[in-house]
């Protein structure tokens, strides 16, 4: 897996080229985690396959980035990532955040 | 290879076949029939977060959290429900997660209860046609409170079939990196028309090997095939 980071006006951007799995699941963590910026963008444009363990990792980020007032986001989601992501019922949790940010 | 207790599928006018291939050593997806009462059983199937011995541990303890969660209500809803609470929050502490989908079928009325946390839409086979059971959720310990479409009822005739498999199917490749997908699933669950859930079950992984060309795959396949034999007590099945 490629990470790499772009900045602009305050928002980082980490594009993620690649396959996302328990073997570097860490290492997106700590990019993430990495930054200090109010939004952050992961672009997973690149990304050819994530299993359950990326899963969990970018909703365990997207709750602490919540927590802490600021935003994560995910753009650019390949088809058939998007389609395994709404089966887990991810994006429903996001909305859920949107409206109630504290109800966590 | 695992193989399940299908045969208890059988007091309740049903017969069942299933199997699970753990990628590694150790999976973390599972399935299972349980008894409720004489009329009614469930049949579950479910995939926990990541591989190896920590899923493992994990699958266990929320099987061990299913069963306890139906001693205490058999509504399939409320044992969705009850197991995020229990479950969920073990799996949220570690940043894991788990989907599952339940079905519960009594056997009196041909009445099948679909709750889904995160899991692929059970796929049902009636007269030749294939359509999804659309019950949907989130997974569970993704949020505190379980977000779900709610409990979906269909009702079944002798003859008619449910599949429940997990992501590891669908998302199995072949040697040039495509997808076995959700449509060549349904087609090879069509092609089924008619034969045991045994049969089925071992043609539509059949039709997966041939398709991945047996190299190996990076998550567990676990596909369940339950029918309806209209005969309770009978001897359909494996």
């Amino acid at each position: 897996m490629e990470i790499r980071v772009r900045q602009q006006k305050g928002i980082a951007t980490l594009e993620v080229e690649g396959e996302l799995d328990f073997s570097n699941v860490e290492r997106l963590q700590r990019e993430i985690q990495r930054h200090s910026e109010e939004v952050v963008v992961v672009d997973l444009q690149g990304l050819k396959f994530t299993d359950s363990s990326g899963v969990g990792m970018l909703l365990s980020q997207v709750r602490l980035f919540y927590r802490q007032g600021r935003t994560l986001k995910f753009v650019r989601i390949p088809s058939l990532i998007q389609e395994d992501l709404e089966v887990l019922g991810f994006f429903r949790v996001l909305e859920v955040l949107e409206t109630k940010p504290n109800a966590q | 290879m695992i193989e399940g207790n299908e045969k208890i599928l059988r007091d309740y006018g049903l017969e069942g076949s299933g199997c699970s291939r753990p990628a590694g050593q150790e999976g973390g997806d599972f399935f299972e029939f349980i008894s409720c009462n004489e009329s009614s059983v469930f049949i579950v199937i479910g995939d926990v977060m990541g591989k190896g011995f920590q899923a493992a541990r994990q699958m266990e303890t929320i099987r061990h959290s299913l069963r306890e969660c139906i001693r205490i209500d058999s509504h399939p809803l409320e044992i969705v429900r009850r197991l995020n609470k229990l479950g969920g929050y073990e799996l949220r502490k570690c940043g894991s997660f788990a989907t599952l989908c339940l079905l519960c079928y009594d056997g009196k009325n041909g009445r099948l209860t679909c709750v889904n946390a995160g899991h692929h839409l059970p796929l049902l086979l009636s007269n030749g046609e294939v359509r999804e059971v659309q019950c949907r959720g989130v997974a569970i310990g993704f949020w505190e409170d379980y977000l779900g479409s709610g409990a979906e009822e269909v009702f079944l005739a002798a003859g008619d079939a449910v599949v429940l498999y997990t992501d590891g199917l669908v998302e199995a490749c072949s040697p040039g990196e495509q997808r076995y997908g959700q449509e060549r699933l349904k087609k090879a669950v069509r092609l089924q028309n008619g034969v045991n859930a045994k049969c089925m079950k071992d043609k539509i992984l059949a039709d997966l090997d041939t398709f991945t060309r047996g190299i190996c795959q990076k998550d567990d396949v676990t596909l369940v095939v339950m029918k309806v034999t209209g005969k309770a007590g009978g001897t359909g099945g494996d």
